[in-house]
């Protein structure tokens, strides 16, 4: 029956891997409708089953335009298929990478999720992962909201809930001190969503993701600051962000502010799909698409069903009744199990290939924590932060495995990982994998553009670099650094920089940028940068973009993207600092374990 | 909710609830007639409001108790619980949030032991709604709501004791909870037993709400789901074993061995683990999931199988089997699931069963007369 759903999809290319699951495109047969399919490797997450149902009876009591669709689920063998509406303009983060959004684009997003935030409260549903990440556009660009994969379904329209669940940047202060909340804790996120949206991040993107649950409490709300923004954009996040979730608007009142009242059609929104296309199309990326394949094992059951398979004598056939020590009750090497248990049927090849086919390998799949260390799976292109989900561990009865606690707390590692693996990248992105620099968003160059028509551009791209990089660099390198006399040097190379930077960016720049070229001309060292004549800082394929698609005209004067081309040089940075310098990542990104490990043991995660 | 606003708040319970019968009714009559559908969810949309109040508006205990005695004489919840899968999407919605608050209710000065009044009122006089929230697992519109009204009854145990031991038809009367005969044996056609086959033939939706309700009734009452399987221990093992643990199903295969062990571990269920681990059938079930190709049913089997080896007043058919296998459980037990290193729980237990299995006679014993040999005086607490 399972099987027959699965079939009625014909099965396309990879979108993206979601928080825990690979999401395909697909054509239902029956009307020849696009759909997105969700498959989750239930073989692979210790989760409880019921977790995951928790999820799916959220979405499948959802029916609202603001909100993504869900159609059906079923089961293959041991993958759980989720059905969803297919979305073509990709997520508001996928829309980022080519640029920040305008003032006029985010008010539109924010006023179509206020009215999804709106239905799914009314409902009784908290969203509780409100980022840019799981904003979804359709092609007409229309604005919906996805992944309910921590969502909230309260008994009460007035209970609160303790969880705590959500990606640290985005999370409200009161989800952080686990004093309970309610549908405000989605407000809050909507504030920090618009923030990213304008800025290209959230605020604290550059702090590790551990030291941000402290700093949002701690701190004051983030404000929208620089005479660039209007001020009703300004009081919208200033609302957005009250600290206070009594004092914070509801998503009713907040549909009233004059900053969404004020906003345009969805299709404005169009802008930004296209802009992303030829962003694409621009870089001459040539999309590594992943077909979805059936995995086919073999027969080959593995060494564990051979000749030690288990021998269970027929109490009631009088012939077996042998004495166990016997050894001709032994079965023989190779003999198949069945036979020996009438009870048994015999296992009919063509059952067993059923039965098969369904695992991904014939070797089991790896523990979370081996996982943990294993590239994640993504295409490219598509990053996402991985939300924290809180594993429901507890073992109902008796507690009898309840240790496997500790193993599941984090539920689903490979992600945390990937969030502190995003920060860490900062510095050695470049020089570990090219190709990722170039089709990655890195949070540490901002897409926020220098404005055109300053005296020197090469003087501000040479401040910029020692800001957004050289300095950066010199800071990691150092603190990941422990024999005194190498600090010292490190220590005297960055306040040199500093010193330079501060009587002659200029002349930084040209050094970088020199230093940039030699490094290409060498054929040994032109491995640290790409080699690509395609200039990858996030900033630049913007001009690309321009140069080759006229009719852009409009974005690019909102971007004032005439900013010169050499800012190429700058990403490549790092590389050139610290060359054979990859074992202080992998170092970092242990400590930040071991580190995360502790906070979590603490926190009671 | 405009409707609310226009006329809505002057409106009394008793009449919001008269409509609500009346328009039901309509849809029962003619299922699908979208004006008849619009008037009902409007009805129920308004009976929301009463017992729910909106983020705005706050509830009246006065109106609600009010709402509720209009539908109890109306007999409203029954009709409603036997039509969840006529009703449009979000009238199946709202009469799910009706159920839930009206079944919850205590007025102020209730006391706070006794059980809810809709409930006590039910399993007296009306426990069909109960049977018939049960069948709405028949449908996979209804499943999910009527799951979800049922598990919030299911936490009160005169709901259980009636979900567990009705065994009325389709059309008949369903059991008073004053006519309950707990030690009488099942016939196995009871609205109990139709969850083995909910579980089993239902699609995914359907057949996980199902188990969640299931495992629901079987673990939140401990001293009456004992003695519900202690009178109907073959009919409900031997249900459980084929049925769910050899289902084809992954999930409803990996959750009720899950499950299985939860029943057997726990302390309240001591006798029905000690019956279940003295048959060898089930011992061979349990180890041919050792060998199962999918890890997590592998490791769901081993927590029922540490019962096996670690119990210490063996059968001889388990011993049997367990002597019969020694070498090759000697050989795969420390293989199995190595890679869990970090499960240091899993390991000792593997650990435990290596010796339980060394120490094995030679030569299955019979325990029942008294023998000391070979008594290695653990008892299945140092597992528990």
């Amino acid at each position: 029956m399972a099987d027959d759903m699965a079939s009625r999809y014909q099965v396309m290319e990879e979108l993206g891997s979601g928080s825990f699951g690979v999401v395909y495109k697909a054509i239902d047969k029956a009307n020849g409708e696009i759909v997105a399919i969700k498959h989750i490797d239930l073989e692979s997450s210790e989760d409880d089953i019921a977790e995951i149902q928790q999820e799916i009876s959220v979405l499948a009591t959802c029916a609202s335009a603001f909100v993504t669709q869900y159609k059906a689920s079923f089961l293959k063998g041991h993958k759980l298929w989720i059905v969803m509406e297919y979305l073509g303009g990709g997520s508001c983060l996928d829309l980022l990478k080519p640029g920040v959004f305008n003032e006029a684009h985010v008010s539109i997003v924010c006023q179509q999720l206020l009215q999804g935030l709106d239905y799914l409260h009314t409902e009784g549903k908290i969203h509780r992962d409100v980022k840019a990440a799981n904003v979804l556009l359709s092609n007409t660009g229309k604005v919906k909201l996805a992944d309910f994969g921590v969502a909230a379904q309260l008994v009460n329209i007035k209970s609160q809930r303790n969880t705590f669940v959500g990606t640290p940047f985005w999370m409200a202060p009161e989800v952080i001190q686990q004093a309970g909340y309610d549908f405000k804790a989605d407000i809050w996120s909507l504030g920090i969503t618009a923030i990213e949206m304008i800025n290209g991040e959230p605020p604290h993107a550059s702090t590790h993701p551990m030291k941000v649950l402290f700093l949002i409490p701690k701190n004051p709300a983030p404000r929208l600051e620089g005479p660039e923004y209007s001020s009703t954009f300004k009081d919208f996040i200033a609302q957005c962000l009250t600290k206070d979730p009594d004092r914070r608007p509801s998503a009713k009142e907040l549909l009233k502010h004059k900053f969404i009242r004020n906003a345009g059609k969805t299709e404005a929104l169009q802008e930004l799909i296209q802009r992303k296309q030829e962003w694409d199309g621009g870089r001459g990326l040539t999309k590594d698409v992943k077909y979805y394949a059936e995995t086919l094992t073999t027969l080959n059951r593995g060494p564990m069903q051979d000749e030690d398979d288990w021998v269970f004598d027929t109490v009631k056939a009088p012939t077996m009744r042998t004495p166990s020590k016997n050894p001709s009750m032994w079965v023989p090497a190779g003999t198949d199990w069945t036979t020996l248990d009438e009870e048994e049927s015999d296992p009919d090849p063509a059952q067993l290939m059923e039965d098969l086919h369904i695992s991904p390998s014939p070797q089991p799949p790896q523990p979370p924590k081996h996982q943990a260390n294993s590239t994640v799976r993504r295409t490219p292109g598509y990053e996402r932060s991985p939300s924290i989900r809180r594993a429901n561990t507890k073992r109902r009865s008796s507690g009898v495995k309840q240790p496997l606690g500790l193993d599941l707390s984090f539920g689903n590692s490979p992600s945390t990982v990937r969030q502190f693996r995003r920060v860490s990248d900062r510095v050695s992105s470049a020089e570990v994998s090219p190709q990722k620099n170039s089709s990655v968003f890195d949070e540490n160059t901002s897409p926020k553009v220098v404005s055109g028509d300053s005296p020197s551009k090469e003087a501000q791209l040479g401040r910029r670099a020692y800001a957004k990089a050289i300095g950066h660099s010199c800071q990691e390198v150092l603190s990941t650094t422990g024999d005194g006399e190498k600090r010292d040097a490190i220590s005297r190379l960055a306040e040199a920089w500093s010193d330079l930077e501060m009587v002659d960016p200029e002349g930084l720049y040209h050094i970088v940028r020199i230093m940039n070229e030699k490094f290409q001309a060498d054929h040994r060292l032109s491995g640290l940068v790409p080699s690509s004549p395609q200039p990858d800082s996030p900033g630049r394929p913007r001009l690309v973009l321009a140069q080759n698609n006229p009719h852009l005209k409009s974005h690019r004067r909102r971007q004032s993207t005439t900013e010169p081309p050499p800012q190429s040089p700058l990403s490549n940075l790092p590389g050139q600092q610290v060359p054979g310098m990859e074992h202080t990542k992998q170092l970092s990104d242990v400590l930040y374990q071991r580190w995360a490990e502790g906070l979590r043991n603490r926190w009671g995660f | 909710m405009a409707f609310f606003f226009n006329r809505g708040r002057s409106r009394q319970p008793a009449d919001v609830a008269r409509s609500t019968k009346e328009s039901l009714l309509r849809v029962q009559e003619a299922p699908n007639t979208p004006k008849a559908d619009e008037e009902l969810a409007k009805q129920l949309g308004q009976m929301k409001v009463i017992v729910q109040g909106t983020q705005e508006i706050s509830t009246s205990p006065d109106q609600v108790y009010a709402l509720i005695q209009a539908t109890l004489q109306e007999d409203l919840l029954y009709d409603l619980s036997r039509s969840i899968h006529l009703l449009p999407f979000e009238a199946r919605k709202d009469t799910q949030t009706i159920f839930s608050h009206i079944l919850r209710f205590r007025p102020v000065s209730y006391a706070p032991d006794k059980d809810p009044p809709v409930i006590s009122y039910i399993v007296h006089n009306r426990p069909e709604i109960l049977i018939e929230l049960c069948r709405g697992y028949t449908h996979s519109q209804s499943a999910m709501p009527c799951g979800v009204i049922l598990r919030e009854a299911l936490k009160f145990d005169v709901v259980t004791a009636v979900v567990l031991y009705d065994q009325s038809q389709e059309g008949q009367e369903a059991v008073r909870l004053s006519e309950l005969k707990p030690n009488a044996p099942q016939n196995g056609d009871g609205v109990f037993w139709n969850f083995f086959e909910w579980i089993d033939k239902g699609n995914f939706e359907v057949s996980a709400d199902a188990f969640t309700t299931f495992r629901e009734i079987l673990t939140r009452h401990k001293s009456l789901v004992t003695a519900y399987l202690a009178s109907n221990f073959e009919l409900f093992f031997g249900r459980f074993n084929t049925i769910l643990v050899q289902s084809d199903s992954y999930v409803t295969k990996r959750q009720s061995i899950k499950l299985l062990g939860e029943i057997l571990l726990d302390r309240a269920n001591y006798n029905v683990m000690m019956a279940y681990v003295e048959s060898g059938e089930n011992l061979k079930l349990c180890m041919k999931l050792l060998r199962d190709d999918r890890k997590m049913v592998q490791y769901e089997g081993f927590h029922v199988f540490k019962v096996f080896v670690a119990n210490p007043n063996k059968s001889v058919a388990v011993q049997r089997i367990l002597i019969n296998n020694r070498d090759r459980l000697l050989r795969f037990l420390p293989k199995f699931l190595e890679d869990r290193t970090d499960d240091d729980q899993f390991t000792d237990e593997k650990s435990f069963l290596v010796r339980q299995i060394e120490v094995l006679p030679k030569e299955p014993v019979d325990r029942s007369r008294p023998s000391r040999e070979a008594q290695s005086g653990v008892n299945t607490a140092a597992v528990v």
